[in-house]
Order: C-alpha cells, then structure tokens, then sequence
C-alpha cells in the first residue's frame, strides 16, 4: 500500500484575491510569498506555502496531499482508476504554479477535487509572519462529502489513510502521527468546510480569539475542545465561502488506536458546550437523531 | 507578627437567601453543608464550609484567616489592640455558628471585617457540587482597600503577608506558597470585591463560560489569563453585585528568598495576557500606579 507523506496545501478559489490574500495575512497571520494577478500563496511554517486562492475560469478548489515516489503516483492511479474514478497528470504548467516535481489530481465521489503532489517546495528560510498569531502550520482540513462511504474507500482503500475516530457519521482520518489530518464529514454538497492551522498553545489559541473580535471576524463555533482529538479549536468564516480555525494541543496516535465512535454534532464536537453556528454540525445531530448509529458501525 | 495560615471562609449578608443559595448551588455549584432559618453553609473542598449567606445587609461581609494555636489569637488581640483597632472576642454561640472553637473580628484600616479562627471545623465528606463545575476550593478574595500603601503594610507588617506582585498600586499577597491568598484593590469602599473558587483545569473555565453564559449570569472579566499568577479565569457577578472568580493554573512560590515581586500596568494587559478587558471598577478605574505607567 502506498503511503501518503504529507498534507500540504489547500487551494481556494477566490473572486477577489484581494480580499483573500488580506484575510491571510491579517486574521490568519500568515506570510505572503507569492502572488501574481491569478495566484496568491501563503506561508505557515516549513513548507514553501500551504495556502494557496487562485482566480480565473479554471481555477478549482482542492486539497494537496504529497506521495514519495512518482510510482507511487502512478500505483495511486491505477487504484484510482479502479474505482472509476477519472484522473489526470498535471502538465509541465501546472506543476510550476504548484511548485511541485509531478502531480496528478481526481475528483472522489463527491466532486472534492484531490492533488497529489511528488516533491513539493519546502522554504530554505524559516516562516516569519507580519502578525503574531502563533501559527506552527497547517494542520488538517474537513471535507464535505456527499458519499462518506464510497469516498472512505479512497482514502482507507487507495490512500492508505487510517479512521482515528467517528463523530457521528463524520471520519477523522490520519496518515501520519497526528490524530487526524482530513476530516470527512457528510454534507449535501461538497467542498472544502474548513482549513485548520495549528497555533502554539492555548494562551495564543485565546489570544487569537480577543484578536478576531477586535478584527470583527465571525467566530463560528469555539473555543473548545473535541472531545476525539482532543484538540482546542477555535472555528471562524474566511473568503472563499470556506472556515478556518486554529487549533491547539491535540493527541496523537499510533497503530494500537481503535476508533472510537463519538456523538454526531456540536455534543461530539464540542466538550466546552461552546455555540455552534455550523449547519453542517448542527444538521448532523439532527439526523443522528433520526437514525440508529450502531447500524452504522456495524456493531449491531 | 499574626501569623495567617489559609483562608478559612466568607460570610454575607443578603436580602435574598433563597437567590443566592439557588445561585451558589446551581450556577457556582457548591454544596449545601447546612441550612438554617436564616443562613445557608455552603462547601467546597474538605472544610465544613467556606462561604456562609446569611439574612442581613449584603454590605455585611467578613473573611476569616486560620491561626494555628489558640494563644496566637490572643497575642493578635493584643497586638491589635495596640495599635488602635478594636477587637471583639468571640462568643461561644458566635463560634458555634461559624462552626470554629474560637474567634477574634476587628477591622482592618479600610474597615473591612476580619475575623481570626482557630479550628475551623472540617468535614468527613468529600465535596460533591450541585453541578461538575470543577471546583477544588476556595482560594483567595480581593479586598477592598481605600489607601492601598497603608493596607499594604498592615498585611505584611503585621500579618504575615508578602507582596507576590502588584498590578499598579493593587497588591497581591500570599500567606503560604499560592501567588496570593489575599488581592488589595484600591476603591472607594471597605468590602469583599470578589471570592476566588479554583478548578481543577483550563477546560473547567471554559465550560462555566459556556455554561453561565447560557444562563445569563452577567460575564464581567474573562475568559483571559493573568500574567501575574498565569491562572486562567472567569469573573462573573453573582447575587448583590459580588464579584466571583473561578481559576486553574496559579503559580506557587516556593523559594521565599529568591522570589521578587513584580510590578504590573494597571490597565488591560496587566490583568490579561489574553486580550480580555475587565467590566469590573475596581479594575478599571481604581489602583493609579504611582512608579510606572
């Protein structure tokens, strides 16, 4: 089974890069590094960037993910393709604009579009950002998906990625030693819901909280705790019709972890009893409500 | 020297005794120790009680300090007496109602009520609150003060107390090795400005944020984190306009002879490192620094 080495970007399509590459400097503190009329990348830690919104008719919202080995690319393929699924290989072009040694990408079952990237650009200097948010990098991403069951086979199946934990319908996914790095999270419609940057400690994780209130950015859900990872978040709208959060502590796991089913919702989202203004998360209590979860996990 | 060992409790006066009793037990969430026609005991760690409402006047507000011998209450009233203040030997129906063996009460400069115990009773039980709040006891008050130079040398002159940091003119003293047991905050009044629970966590802080919230209790300062102490914490205002305050994570001094006190901006950022702006006077408008800015 091939491996997946790293998340390492998310890539937003943004209608006013302007407006997107001020939200991450100054909310999100990170640091710009590239922008030309189409593209605006940004800075978090290690990585050369790990934010990326493009404009223009062909721009696509995705999520990167690097594998070793360009036969690793090509064995994901071949799984890929064993699903149905469409895939293609990123052109000279596009692996320049994603800075990138080769690339392919497909779209799972939901219509998430998904990169796979082979020796991506880590920056020779280190991250050094206007604002001080405290922000170590980019941490995980939560994935609408409008069929968690047949997308879970990509990633469990051709991915190699492992469940960490249930929240209701909703899977932590992990392929490295956090907890998680993808959430899936059953939606009616797909795309990216939110992109998590890890901050220090708790101490930046609150002080950021003052912050967007001072900055007037909607929090959303937060602060709080997940009761499965373990991490604080703090969850707010961003551009782009996408949520970002810091996050802070967490645990991490290892190959004796069995996953363990928590609530559907805020409940299980949240052990603070923070508010929720997420539908996704409220909706999806709503339909646990409606249905046995045990059918599920197959426990009965 | 009076030597202070602990905070023993905090007794007041109220009009309502049922509010606050509905207060203390469902939204503080401590436990009803004992109840009478006219006052409530309520429990938060080992001791029998540490905070008693009774039917009076809610500016009625004494705190209590443990001695460990009863000889040392009597060269308290002594030295007291010596130096001007009025000191009242207990009864034994007095003592029996603050569940102590003896007492003495005077007032300190400002004219706050202090009261000097010796054997405050402590509980066989364990403490189990009306609602998982997290508390692990009762800790520390703020003091009012009307000239904080002066009250500051009372308690360290002639109590035991030792300046931890100050916050502009507002000193915060400790008796044993917790950052303070006693907070002065200048003001315009005598009284108690807020009684202090502490938690077991962080994340105990952060759920009675959500929870009290929920529950329109009026948030006045927090959630935030003092840099003084690095307690993270909560003041939210209870029945009578008191003050109270839940905290985890204060530091402990433990090297008496390597510690030196701090000096910290009266304003915001002396109070939060966090971001929070207090809602509460004494911390806004109170306490001008005489040194720094």
């Amino acid at each position: 089974m091939v491996e997946l080495e790293q998340l390492r970007y998310v890539r937003l399509v943004a209608t006013d890069l302007g407006r997107a590459a001020d939200f991450a400097e100054r909310v999100l503190g990170l640091g710009p590094i590239d922008r030309t009329r189409e593209l605006a990348t940004f800075r978090s830690d290690f990585r050369d960037y790990t934010l990326a919104f493009v404009s223009g008719d062909r721009a696509v919202q995705s999520v990167g993910l690097e594998v070793r080995y360009p036969r690793d690319l090509e064995a994901i393929l071949e799984g890929l393709r064993g699903l149905g699924l469409r895939v293609e290989k990123g052109s000279g072009e596009d692996c320049a604009s994603r800075k990138v040694k080769d690339m392919a990408w497909f779209m799972d079952f939901s219509g998430n579009c998904i990169e796979l990237v082979v020796r991506p650009l880590n920056s020779g200097w280190r991250y050094f950002p206007r604002r001080d948010a405290g922000v170590r990098g980019l941490a995980d991403v939560i994935l609408r998906s409008v069929d968690i069951e047949r997308d879970l086979l990509i990633w469990t199946g051709i991915l190699g990625a492992r469940v960490s934990d249930w929240a209701g319908e909703a899977a932590y996914l992990r392929f490295d030693d956090a907890h998680h790095r993808i959430v899936l999270l059953p939606a009616a419609r797909p795309g990216i819901l939110a992109v998590e940057y890890a901050v220090e400690d708790v101490n930046l994780l609150m002080r950021n909280w003052y912050t967007l209130r001072d900055l007037q950015v909607a929090v959303v859900h937060g602060p709080g705790r997940r009761p499965a990872s373990e991490q604080l978040f703090l969850t707010f709208a961003g551009p782009c019709d996408v949520l970002f959060s810091f996050v802070a502590e967490g645990i991490s796991v290892d190959e004796r972890h069995r996953a363990r089913q928590f609530p559907a919702g805020p409940s299980g989202l949240c052990n603070w009893g923070s508010e929720c203004k997420i539908s996704e998360f409220n909706d999806a209590a709503r339909v646990q409500n409606g249905r046995s979860i045990t059918a599920r996990t197959g426990v009965s | 020297m009076i030597t202070l060992q602990s905070i023993s409790y905090v007794r007041l006066g109220t009009a309502d005794l049922d509010g606050a009793t509905k207060f203390a037990t469902e939204y503080l969430g401590l436990e009803i120790s004992n109840r009478s026609k006219d006052s409530i005991y309520l429990k938060s760690d080992r001791r029998e009680h540490t905070l008693c409402y009774f039917r009076g006047s809610p500016t009625d507000q004494t705190v209590a300090f443990e001695v460990s011998e009863l000889s040392e209450l009597e060269l308290a009233a002594s030295e007291l007496d010596r130096l001007g203040h009025r000191v009242r030997l207990g009864s034994a129906t007095e003592a029996e109602l603050r569940r102590v063996r003896s007492f003495i009460g005077f007032q300190d400069p400002t004219g706050n009520h202090i009261e000097l115990v010796w054997r405050p009773a402590y509980s066989g039980q364990r403490y189990h609150g009306e609602r998982d709040a997290g508390i692990t006891g009762f800790s520390h008050i703020g003091l009012c003060t009307t000239d904080a130079a002066r009250d500051e040398i009372f308690w360290t002159g002639v109590c035991n107390a030792r300046v931890s940091d100050r916050i502009g003119d507002a000193a915060l003293l400790r008796v044993d090795q917790v950052h303070h047991t006693i907070a002065l905050f200048p003001t315009d009044r005598a009284g108690i400005q807020h009684i202090n629970h502490q938690v077991a966590t962080g994340d105990d802080v952060m759920r009675s944020f959500n929870f009290l919230s929920e529950r329109q209790v009026p948030m006045v300062f927090g959630p935030g984190r003092h840099p003084t102490s690095s307690a993270r914490f909560l003041y939210f205002q209870g029945p009578d306009g008191m003050i109270f305050e839940y905290s985890s994570g204060v530091r402990e001094i433990a090297d008496e002879l390597l510690y030196r006190e701090r000096q910290f901006p009266f304003d915001p950022k002396g109070f939060c490192e966090w971001g929070a702006k207090p809602q509460i006077r004494e911390f806004r408008d109170w306490a001008r620094p005489h040194v720094l800015d």
